[in-house]
């Protein structure tokens, strides 16, 4: 432990509330949570209309962000409904990810048996969170192509039975979307746990000099894996919605 | 499939917390961040649509006052021009009427000198014819007392 590197590839548990187990990815979500909630409720009382630097920032964002997802979803209604989804995904992602790298977070934990345990670990090299985050991504397409498009439609887009290389066309297109919720949570999952494990290792090998240009990478990566994931979902709602027959 | 789930930890009570914290996350930003500076952005540009018509509105009721008060002055000169002309109209007439009246008078008033001229020489004549009558009556009656006496 001691002069080795320890990598661990899933969270680790602080302790049980009624069965339920606590890890400190958990906590990280929640610290998080409380960060990005306290912002929200004190900026959003604080609106001017005459606004400040910070306002003006995040109202060109935000009619940055509507503008763009208008111009991919082809409707000004619809980029305005799946806005709050789209930018919570990125916000979650992107302060999780900037955040792991701040002090404290990995370096400060608890010894039990032996064993050092962080209190804090990023949610996003915690499968569990980012799988969550999959399925919800999936969930919202899935049922946004069905209520667009209507049950039977949807369902025809993968279960074509009028010729045979329809069929096995449907049946890739479904396969591919199942293999959505792995990629969407793996990549994510991968991306971010592979910049910590690569600070780790330059942090064995060279320290004090390697790890802060790497960490500094890796929260570049952290925030492109943010928009990755929120663009993403964006780009599959336009799939789903897109109708069979349009799109030959 | 099970030893891949325990390798990653993968536990349905972490997913579901996981699921319900993002869930949290979204409700909260949307009624704390989003719907309010959403509503600040569309309340802006209402006020900017406003302005921009009422600025419009503005210029056109500018062009308005303006020919408005062309057409006024325009009307106000037409009837100047008629007061005077008015004014001149009577001017000359009654300047008419005050020529003829004076002429009147003068007419009068020689008519009236001649009338009194000839009763002075009619009554001239009467007078002398009498002092004639007188005269001739006084040499008759001296012609008659030389005669007599």
């Amino acid at each position: 432990m001691e002069s080795g590197i320890s990598v661990v590839l899933k969270a680790e548990q602080l302790g049980s509330v009624f069965g339920f187990p606590i890890t400190n990815s958990l906590i990280m979500a929640w610290l998080v949570m409380a960060l990005l909630i306290g912002f929200a409720y004190f900026f959003g009382r604080s609106l001017k209309l005459v606004p400040g630097k910070l306002q003006a920032g995040i109202e060109w964002a935000f009619e940055g962000a509507i503008a763009y997802m208008a111009g991919v979803l082809e409707s000004e209604k619809l980029a305005r409904r799946f806005f709050p989804l789209v930018a919570s995904i990125f916000l979650f992602v992107a302060v999780i990810n900037e955040i792991e790298f701040f002090p404290g977070v990995g370096s400060l934990g608890i010894w039990h048996a032996s064993e050092f345990l962080p209190i804090l670990r990023a949610p996003t090299t915690d499968l569990n969170f980012t799988l969550a985050l999959a399925a919800i991504a999936f969930f919202t397409i899935e049922i946004t192509g069905i209520a667009m498009l209507g049950f039977f439609k949807y369902v025809g887009k993968y279960v074509n039975l009028k010729s045979p290389v329809g069929f096995v066309v449907g049946l890739i297109e479904l396969i591919s979307n199942l293999g959505r919720l792995v990629s969407f949570s793996f990549r994510l999952f991968g991306n971010i746990f592979a910049g910590e494990v690569m600070v780790l290792v330059a942090a064995y090998f060279l320290p004090y000099v390697l790890p802060a240009p790497l960490m500094g990478f890796e929260m570049f990566i952290g925030l492109v894996q943010a928009l990755v994931f929120a663009m993403l979902t964006l780009f599959f709602i336009k799939l789903a919605i897109v109708d069979p027959h349009e799109a030959h | 499939m099970s030893q891949l789930l325990s390798a990653f930890g993968i536990d349905w009570h972490l997913l579901l917390a996981q699921a319900v914290n993002f869930g949290i996350v979204l409700i909260a930003l949307w009624y704390f961040l989003y719907k309010p500076v959403l509503a600040m952005l569309a309340k802006r540009q209402e006020l900017v649509a406003k302005g921009v018509e009422d600025a419009g509105r503005a210029s056109e009721m500018l062009a308005g006052a303006d020919s408005e008060a062309n057409s006024r002055i325009t009307a106000a000169e037409g009837e100047a021009e008629g007061i005077v002309a008015a004014a001149r109209e009577t001017a000359t007439a009654e300047k008419t009427r005050l020529l003829q009246e004076a002429e009147e008078r003068a007419a009068a008033v020689a008519r009236d000198a001649e009338a009194r001229a000839a009763e002075t020489a009619a009554k001239a004549k009467r007078e002398s014819e009498r002092e004639v009558a007188r005269l001739a009556i006084l040499a008759v009656e001296k012609i008659l007392k030389k005669n007599y006496d």
